[in-house]
């Protein structure tokens, strides 16, 4: 996305060995090899779901790699005011960190963010993926889900990089259990005040206390103390994830460094979401580069793009059902040890 | 296709770091006490910031150090160096730091009037200068204006050189100079990157793999690996032939020197990332070692592969 400064025979050197038979990338990978990535939830301990992920980090190198930290963070909204919406909302936001880009200016830097921060929310925010379990009162209060990414480095392939990240929060993101708390008009006061009308002058009704004529519904809520932080966001299977195709036609590859994004024209991302029992579903789609492309070549990569996204669906599943036991078994030793 | 992996847990590493761990070599050398008169020629110590190093009252303190309370104190970590009574501290990672006469490859961040400005990986950008490089029809030829509305053609943005260190300015910028028939445009392979304290001055800094691959090292950290060219070609007919030189096109290169090109490239981010420093015959050990492993190219950058391909050259920190 970045423009990142490579000259002329570079760049013919990148797509000549990209088109070469057998194709060959600048470090031995093939065309749908994916570079390590190495991911952990639970990252943030005041957020409701974080996760830290990394493409392409060397062993033992301190730096390197696409560095993204993502976190869900609930925020109660007033529905009556006017402030939230009735069955909550998703804000997404991105922001990149001036470290990960440092030849780029402070404009720059706000377009490359506002771009990506769009493309999340459009996305992620989208009313097919919203989770059901964001009310709190109805028509009252509401959660907020905040989403919030911060890339730290770009070693190419943000945007791929960036949905797992979320995906990973989100699938982590636990929503705090509440109890409505209602107010009741003690019966007597209620039969008094029915009573004769008029007969007593008794200035109960200007009480700031006395709530007889609230309605009968839950005013406000309780967070109940619990073992566990809450229940998982409804429907956490759904979010989405995204594979970016770099399209050098005929070919087409993924997981792409800077110097290789920098030398195709054209790259289409594609988000697909993927719910047991139902056939995927394409979420959003993203062609970037000054080419043009063939309905018939698109339809095609986007064949492609669901066989390559459902196996990197299937592998971050497995990635994050591993987190889910790992940070379990810690949860549950240091329960036992407390005892 | 596609792997997940865990952070590496620091957890389990907090129990190492109670004790410190060294390079063989130098292990005698950190144990022995340092008093005022131990910084003698030849002996290496290594310093975390922070460290006390020496007594302020004798010493100087120079580049990388600091006083507190009388002592003299590393703010980096890296080798400590003495120059009578100056005491400074060479820090392993940092940025380039250019020496007149240091082989350098540096690539063009913006064309100025008779200038480009060349990022060289060091802390301010690079010039070159248009009189300082060769020009076409005659290595002796005076710089016309012509030459000056026509820059772009010999070098653009993007482009990547091999140059020289020429002089500094006197904000502490270098200049560079490609007034040789080795220094000039790259062509022919690809850019890799590693720390600029890895790289050891050498007699000849233009390395020759027998696998028909050439490595141009430079002094700050780029190296480019790239097909071999024989040096008659190299030079041109007549001693200087501007169309090569500043051409952006690349020969034809066949599968089994991009292939050689990538394992090479793959070799060196793996010594880099066990902090080996690179010489042409640490270099050419590992290309053979590597080949006789009979791998694949991309498996060389499995952790374990590159733990064995720097235990077979006999380098690295052992833990």
């Amino acid at each position: 996305m970045a423009a990142v400064l490579l000259s002329k025979s570079e760049r013919a050197y990148i797509q000549s060995s990209l088109k070469a038979t057998p194709p060959l990338r600048a470090d031995g990978r093939g065309l749908l090899d994916f570079r390590t990535v190495l991911l952990e939830t639970g990252v943030a301990p005041l957020a409701n779901g974080s996760a830290r992920l990394n493409i392409g980090k060397m062993a033992r190198e301190g730096g390197g790699g696409t560095e993204i930290v993502a976190a869900a963070k609930l925020e109660v909204e007033d529905v009556e005011s006017g402030d939230g919406v009735d069955g909550g909302r998703v804000a997404c936001s991105v922001t990149c960190s001036p470290a990960a880009y440092p030849h780029l200016s402070s404009n720059a830097l706000d377009e490359l963010q506002h771009d990506l921060s769009v493309i999340l929310q459009q996305t992620i925010g989208h009313p097919s993926l919203h989770p059901r379990n964001l009310t709190i009162i109805p028509r009252k209060k509401s959660w907020l889900l905040n989403l919030d990414a911060v890339v730290l480095a770009d070693a190419g392939n943000v945007v791929d990089a960036l949905f797992m990240a979320a995906r990973a929060a989100l699938w982590d993101a636990k929503v705090p259990r509440t109890r409505a708390v209602q107010y009741r008009a003690p019966e007597a006061l209620k039969s008094a005040k029915n009573d004769v009308p008029g007969a007593m002058d008794v200035d109960e009704g200007t009480s700031g206390f006395d709530t007889r004529d609230m309605a009968r519904t839950a005013a406000d809520f309780e967070l109940p103390d619990y073992w566990d932080e809450g229940e998982t966001l409804d429907g956490r299977e759904k979010w989405p994830v995204c594979v970016t195709l770099n399209l050098l036609t005929p070919r087409h590859f993924l997981d792409a460094t800077p110097a290789e994004e920098a030398s195709v024209p054209q790259r289409l991302h594609l988000m697909f979401s993927f719910v047991p029992s139902a056939p995927p579903t394409l979420q959003a789609m993203r062609l970037l580069g000054p080419e043009e492309l063939d309905l018939k070549d698109l339809k095609e990569s986007i064949a492609f793009g669901e066989q390559y996204a459902k196996e990197l669906f299937t592998a971050l599943e497995t990635k994050l059902r591993e987190e889910d036991n790992r940070r379990n078994i810690k949860a549950r030793d240091r329960f036992a040890l407390m005892r | 296709m596609i792997c997940f992996a865990s952070f590496p847990a620091t957890s389990d590493a907090s129990g190492s770091y109670g004790t410190t761990r060294h390079h063989p070599d130098v292990e005698d050398d950190v144990r022995m006490d340092l008093d005022e008169d131990d910084f003698e020629e030849g002996v290496q110590r290594l310093t975390v910031p922070g460290e006390s190093i020496t007594s302020s009252h004798a010493f100087m303190r120079g580049h990388g150090t600091y006083v507190d309370d009388e002592e003299v104190i590393a703010s980096v970590a890296g080798t400590v160096e003495r120059v009578n009574k100056l005491i400074t501290v060479r820090a392993v990672r940092s940025r380039y730091n250019p020496e007149v006469g240091d082989l350098v490859v540096g690539r063009i961040t913006e064309v100025q009037p008779r200038r480009w400005k060349v990022d060289a990986n060091s802390r301010q950008d690079a010039v070159l200068m248009l009189s300082s490089v060769n020009l076409p029809g005659g290595v002796q030829r005076r710089k016309l204006e012509s030459d000056e509305l026509q820059m772009r053609t010999f070098f653009e943005e993007g482009d990547l050189l091999v140059a020289e260190v020429q002089a500094f300015f006197a904000d502490g910028a270098m200049s560079l100079h490609t007034r040789s028939l080795r220094y000039g445009k790259l062509r022919n392979g690809q850019l890799v990157t590693v720390p600029p304290i890895l790289i050891r001055r050498l007699k000849s800094h233009f390395v020759s793999l027998p696998c028909g691959v050439d490595l141009i090292l430079g002094l700050n950290g780029y190296i480019w690996v790239s097909k071999h060219v024989k040096q008659s070609d190299q030079e041109g007919e007549e001693g200087f032939d501007a169309e090569a030189v500043y051409s952006n096109k690349n020969d034809e290169i066949d599968d089994a020197t991009r292939a050689a090109i990538a394992r090479v490239s793959n070799i060196i981010k793996v010594l880099a990332s066990h902090f080996v420093p690179l010489t042409d015959a640490v270099l050419l050990e590992a290309y053979e070692w590597a080949v006789d492993q009979e791998n694949s190219v991309k498996d060389l950058l499995a952790d374990e592969t590159g733990e064995n391909l720097v235990a077979s050259i006999g380098l690295g920190i052992r833990p």
